[in-house]
């Protein structure tokens, strides 16, 4: 039966019980098969070309780890509430990722949204990408044949677009251990104070030396280009040096230059990068008195 | 099409939906529950509401199979053997309900609050109805009740 009005009407619902189901499922279906975490993303956008829906938060997904060695696994079925509510999250340098999580959109959507599901749609405002990007998660991807790794960087490709092939089912996000004198932090501009998506959001993380000189800077970008993005060439601007305030603005300016944000209904392009420049800024200020304390 | 069960507001139904069928729908067309209110369909002014395991969840964007087996409450069920919940009667001595249309996911979201923070600050307020919009009140009126309310607790 074709779907003449194109409208979202999926004809099939799966829950498998299962990650080797979930893939079997998916190669069955193809491009038919559409996977269901908490949903949001999907039913705002209400593709018609979803057919059949395969839920994967029976697999037992969500969960927050800690241990010395690894440093904290996420499953990716895991919500964004129980991001912000992690007393694993909430201590220390991994805080970014709850700082980010609680502006991603409302308490309600909070509630039900999951962090896989936030980086597999791949939309360039995901507001967890940022803080992911300069935590150098790995992402864990389960497949037919086994499983694979991936640096988050190397997974966001286009708008819309993530590097998971279509029978793959992303299991968990791996955020290595942080050296002491870490500090990070993060902002996000939208239109209205909550529930919008970011004009421009914002993530770094920096290391203090003993002598403290930058060590490992890292600062990334969202809403300004097809991906979220490091701000490498800002990056190493800082590395060796002390973190004056002079040089954090003049990195902020930098990080401005290497994004190339278009004109949309919540900013204009020059908008952007103006916010940009003052939101490096200003995170790179927090994290480095994070760094000290 | 697909049955499940839904308890809502302490009473089991069973129900046959399609896939695509939001609990929404599913609350207000097939169960009657039409104090749930769909407002913009996509989960941006939380009139639809409803606490699903204790939580606030946006019903537009909630598949109703998501739902099956789990614990619904919608605004009816807020009110007990025809007693206001005191949430329900600070609303109303604080003025924070004109035209009513956010109220009902206005109070859930509010339920949802205090049973998990007793004495929250008015920030806290704020951000926990931070996904409910209200046209009429400016708000205002709106915190003050849940505030008076946490006081009394």
């Amino acid at each position: 039966m074709s779907n003449t009005k194109n409208l979202f009407r999926p004809s099939e619902y799966f829950k498998p019980a299962s990650v080797a189901e979930a893939i079997k499922l998916l190669t069955q279906y193809g491009e038919k098969g559409w996977l269901l975490a908490g949903g949001t993303g999907l039913l705002v956008e209400k593709d018609p070309q979803v057919e059949v829906l395969i839920d994967i938060t029976g697999l037992g997904l969500d969960y927050i780890k800690f241990d010395g060695h690894q440093g904290v696994r996420i499953g990716a079925t895991t919500t964004f509430a129980d991001i912000v509510a992690s007393p694993i999250l909430q201590k220390g340098p991994y805080n970014v990722l709850v700082q980010a999580a609680c502006q991603m959109g409302t308490p309600q959507i909070r509630n039900v949204a999951t962090i896989g599901g936030n980086i597999c749609h791949a939309v360039p405002s995901a507001d967890s990408a940022p803080a992911l990007l300069v935590l150098g998660a790995t992402l864990r991807i389960a497949c037919s044949t086994g499983e694979r790794q991936m640096d988050i960087a190397d997974f966001f490709l286009d708008v819309r677009k993530d590097a998971l092939d279509r029978c793959e089912l992303l299991t968990e996000i791996q955020l290595p251990p942080l050296p002491t004198r870490t500090g990070t932090a993060f902002a996000k501009k939208g239109r209205v104070a909550t529930s919008d998506l970011a004009v421009v959001n914002a993530a770094v993380r920096v290391t203090l030396t003993a002598g403290n000189t930058c060590q490992d800077a890292r600062i990334a970008l969202g809403a300004v280009a097809p991906v979220p993005l490091r701000a490498r060439e800002a990056e190493a601007m800082l590395e060796g040096e002390e973190p004056r305030e002079e040089l954090l603005e003049k990195v902020g300016a930098r990080a401005a230059e290497e994004i190339k944000p278009i004109s949309d209904v919540r900013g204009s392009a020059e908008y952007r990068k103006t916010l940009s420049c003052v939101l490096v800024e200003r995170v790179l200020k927090e994290a480095v008195a994070r760094a000290l304390a | 099409m697909i049955n499940i069960t839904l308890n809502v507001n302490d009473n089991e139904y069973e129900v046959e939906v399609a896939p695509y069928h939001t609990l929404c729908d599913v609350l207000r067309n097939k169960l009657e529950f039409t104090e749930v209110k769909n407002s913009c369909d996509s989960g941006e002014c939380g009139a639809c509401t409803v606490l699903v395991d204790g939580k606030p969840v946006t019903s537009c964007l909630m598949l109703a199979v998501q739902a099956d087996g789990r614990k619904i409450i919608t605004i009816r069920g807020l009110s007990t053997d025809g007693e206001l919940h005191p949430l329900q009667e600070k609303f109303i001595e604080y003025g924070a309900v004109q035209c009513g249309y956010c109220t009902p996911g206005m109070l859930l979201a509010a339920k949802a609050l205090l049973d998990e923070n007793p004495r929250p600050s008015e920030e806290e307020v704020r951000m926990a109805i931070s996904g409910n919009i209200c046209r009429c009140t400016g708000y205002q009126q709106i915190v003050e009740a849940i505030m008076a309310t946490a006081a009394e607790q």
